[in-house]
């Protein structure tokens, strides 16, 4: 047995096809192996399709890279994050925690839009209060803005716990009074007069990143490279008060590896979930579906009779259904979940490989070792499990690898149509959600070719497998190559 | 004799296949409780229009309510809907064969008629032209680009189709589509200002008068459907042709034809294309399911007037008398399919008589 398959291995590995296979397995396995240990089991319901985990991030944002192809520097967005203040300065009745966060900006762009929050505060006895200051790379320095904790309640017991979940979020760039404090700076410092709703219809962060020119009386903005200071203040009153987590968003037109959606959710994250799922939906049918058709052929062509005439003529209706109307009824009436998916699959997917096993096993049954087998009284199952089967299996094993993009392609077109299953996040899906919102007559590309290139992808490596593995199956094409 | 059996034999089958198709239809949509708001539905349509047309008649409110009533209870009874569901299948099976499913919800028929074998029939032709040249399209090129590279085995172009074979087959036919949109249509526009081919539907708008410059408008928004559907397609047909050559070429009829001098072109031609086209045929027939698939996909990319964008026009309005309809025609047009090739294959190679 083991010189059996060191042989058939090494013609395995001959061809180019099966290198090239087995390559992009290992590949994509050791993906799928990490992502099953580092993303959560539930991470389309609680993650995916949850958006305010999303909300900080730019809607449909090419990623960082394609800012290159564009030949100016784009904002790439970024998220400043703080757990332990940089600065701690005591006073007879207060604490004040500093956060810094330094933006060397060298973008050729403003921000699309900025934001600032505060979690999980706690204090016992006045509420906290936060300042954010922001110092530009001119040594001008704004006040932008004061949040104060709600303050205890009577009611409430001490240590009180604010904005724990969700955090105090400020979106600046629509923030009333972050635009006027922008406004008294560029008076004071330009003698420029524009109103609060002047500035919040330019958006804020072009003044604040910005230096104005003024030419033929038009107001124009030029962006003011260098290095920006983000201070948040917290001030405390009591020494046992904390401040959980500060951050801050600046929002850019570029994102990521892999780019947004138009939810803002980070397509890197969403397209790696897909390996272990795509290949998890590939394995299971196929191993359905070949055991069931192979079980069927054998009995089929060993049994004979009866048997063989039911098999064969369910086989044959069977095989002749034509499959994606009925994954689409069956998806529709029944559910979108993936095991009505795969159910349908092997369902309608054995009968292929039970009529060929069935020709196979025909030729097997007359030959002498089977008779042997037989005169020696072997049962009937028996003949079939030890010696029947072993002949046959090597087709069958390739025919395993060979229906496993089937079953992956099948899948992706179901959730193209918009049926897939709506906890789990697949390749099929996010290429829908981008086919649905317009995204092919915009040029949403980073959204679409990613998705369907993975899809093609993990097909390809298996029918490569499946190949490579013809002229060990089949040894008269041994000769040909 | 021979000839009548096999093809009766070929008949029953995919009979068999289509009563198969409805009953599995029917069954769910009785199991799921679909069918009983599918007739209700129906129910309370007829009713409608009857109370339109008698309070014409009746003056008396109460009087109209109480005939109304009664004819209520009349169609109830008449539809089966004081009964299980499953004492209902054979009506409910007779209702799929007909496409007696009563209106779409929202669809509508390019007319504007509700009627749902209005809607499904009027688009059976689109979807038939698209896909019956797609199909001609690619076994034509599979026999010939086949019969060139099965002829040279082991060369780079023959190593380069089976790359190409195993590509095509694992494209999403979708994703070619989509793909071919992003190229042809957008990045056109945006580099050169005009699109190569529209990104979809099937006239432009306005429609041109002139009958000739309608084909030409046609074929012109057919092409990318087309394209895809032939890079989906033209994959397998290739490999499976070249494999059929390749057995053929080393036959002893041909290795006598070239000895004898025979040109080579004609060995290819007569002697080896003539017996390599029946198996390309084989595939088209055991591909005809997956094209029917590929062309669903395809009309909801490019948004071909056909029943495949139906197809996802229903899913989306959640229209469930709609697919019910789609899935039993496409059904029936995959059985008519594959009959006509059955017979095609019996013409084309008198050997077979199974």
């Amino acid at each position: 047995m083991s010189v059996r398959f060191r042989e058939a291995w090494s013609e395995f590995w001959v061809s180019g096809v099966s290198k090239l296979g087995v390559a992009f397995l290992i590949a994509l396995s050791a993906i799928s192996i990490y992502v099953l240990a580092s993303y959560p089991l539930d991470f389309g319901l609680r993650f995916w399709n949850n958006p305010p985990i999303w909300s900080d991030n730019p809607k449909a944002s090419p990623p960082v890279w394609t800012s290159s192809f564009v030949g100016e520097s784009l904002v790439e967005h970024k998220t400043f994050l703080a757990t332990e203040p940089a600065n701690v300065t005591e006073s007879v009745q207060s604490r004040t925690l500093t956060y810094e966060f330094s933006i060397d900006y060298g973008y050729d762009d403003f921000p699309s839009f900025t934001s600032f929050s505060i979690s999980n505060t706690t204090f016992y006895s006045r509420a906290p209060q936060f300042t954010l200051v922001f110092e530009r790379p001119d040594n001008a320095t704004l006040n932008l803005l004061r949040e104060v904790a709600p303050a205890k309640r009577s009611e409430e017991e001490p240590p009180v716990t604010r904005w724990a979940a969700p955090p105090r979020r400020v979106y600046l760039t629509g923030d009333d009074r972050v635009a006027s404090a922008i406004s008294s700076f560029l008076t004071r410092n330009f003698k420029l007069k524009l109103s609060r709703d002047q500035i919040i219809n330019m958006h804020p962060e072009v003044p604040l990143f910005g230096l104005p020119e003024e030419e033929n009386k038009t107001l124009s903005w030029k962006v003011l490279k260098g290095l920006y200071r983000i201070r948040v203040e917290a001030q405390l009153f009591d020494p046992r008060d904390t401040v959980g987590e500060i951050k801050y968003v600046l929002g850019g037109s570029v994102f990521g590896t892999m780019g947004t959606d138009s939810l803002g959710r980070d397509l890197a994250v969403g397209l790696l979930f897909g390996f272990p799922v795509a290949l998890f939906i590939g394995f299971v049918t196929s191993t359905l579906t070949t055991v069931i058709g192979a079980a069927g052929g054998v009995a089929s062509g060993y049994l004979g009779g009866k048997v063989d005439l039911l098999i064969q003529r369910a086989a044959d209706i069977v095989y002749n259904v034509p499959l994606l109307p009925i994954l689409i009824f069956f998806t529709f009436a029944v559910g979108h979940g993936l095991w009505v998916i795969v159910v349908v699959l092997v369902a309608f997917g054995w009968p292929g490989l039970a009529i060929i096993v069935r020709s196979m096993v025909l030729q097997v049954r007359e030959s002498q070792f089977i008779e042997a087998a037989r005169s020696l009284g072997a049962s009937r199952r028996w003949i079939m499990f030890r010696h029947v089967f072993p002949q046959v299996a090597p087709f069958v094993f390739s025919q395993l690898i060979f229906y496993t993009p089937s079953a992956i392609l099948s899948e992706a077109a179901l959730s193209f149509l918009g049926l897939g299953d709506p906890s789990i996040p697949t390749w099929g899906q996010i290429l829908q959600l981008g086919f649905q919102s317009g995204g092919v007559y915009v040029g949403w590309w980073w959204w679409i070719v990613p998705p369907g290139l993975l899809i093609v992808v993990t097909a390809v490596t298996f029918v490569f497998l499946a190949l490579g593995m013809e002229p060990v199956v089949n040894p008269r094409l041994r000769r040909m190559r | 004799m021979g000839l009548a059996r096999t093809l009766t034999a070929r008949a029953i089958t995919l009979i068999a296949v289509l009563i198969l198709v409805v009953l599995m239809v029917v069954t769910v949509l009785g199991a799921t409780g679909m069918s009983d708001k599918l007739l209700g539905a129906i129910v309370d349509e007829r009713l409608r229009a009857e109370r339109q047309s008698l309070s014409q008649s009746i003056r008396d409110p109460d009087e109209l309510n109480r005939v109304m009533e009664a004819r209520k209870l009349e169609l109830t009874r008449l539809y089966g809907l004081d009964v299980p569901w499953y004492l209902r299948l054979p009506q409910m099976a007779y209702r799929v064969l007909a496409l007696d499913l009563g209106n779409a919800r929202a669809l509508k028929s390019f007319k504007g008629s509700r009627v749902i074998s209005d809607i499904v029939l009027e688009r059976l032709p689109n979807t038939l032209l698209l896909m019956t040249s797609a199909i001609a399209i690619s076994a034509v090129l599979g026999l010939v680009v086949g019969v060139k590279i099965g002829t040279h085995p082991g060369t780079r172009k023959d190593r380069g189709l089976s790359y190409f074979s195993a590509i095509s087959f694992a494209l999403p036919t979708w994703w070619t589509g989509i793909l071919l949109i992003l190229i042809c249509a957008y990045s056109f526009q945006m580099a050169f200002g005009f699109k190569l081919f529209p990104a979809g539907g099937m006239y432009s708008s306005p429609p041109p008068t002139d009958p000739w410059l309608r084909v030409v408008d046609v074929a012109y928004h057919a092409a990318l459907p087309v394209i895809t559907l032939v890079v989906a397609l033209v994959g397998s047909y290739t490999y499976t042709a070249r494999t059929i050559v390749l057995n053929v070429a080393q036959e002893d009829f041909v290795t006598v034809a070239r000895a004898k001098g025979v040109p080579e072109g004609i060995v290819e031609r007569r002697y080896i294309m003539r017996v390599a086209a029946p198996p390309i045929l084989t595939n088209i027939i055991i591909g005809l399911a997956g094209s029917i698939g590929g062309a669903i996909l395809t009309e909801a990319v490019f948004n071909w007037p056909g029943m495949g964008t139906l197809y996802y026009q229903a899913i989306l309005q959640m229209d469930e008398a709609v697919i019910i309809a789609l899935t039993y025609i496409f059904t029936l047009v995959y059985v008519a399919g594959r009959f006509i090739l059955e017979v095609l294959y019996i013409v084309l190679d008198p050997r077979v008589r199974y």
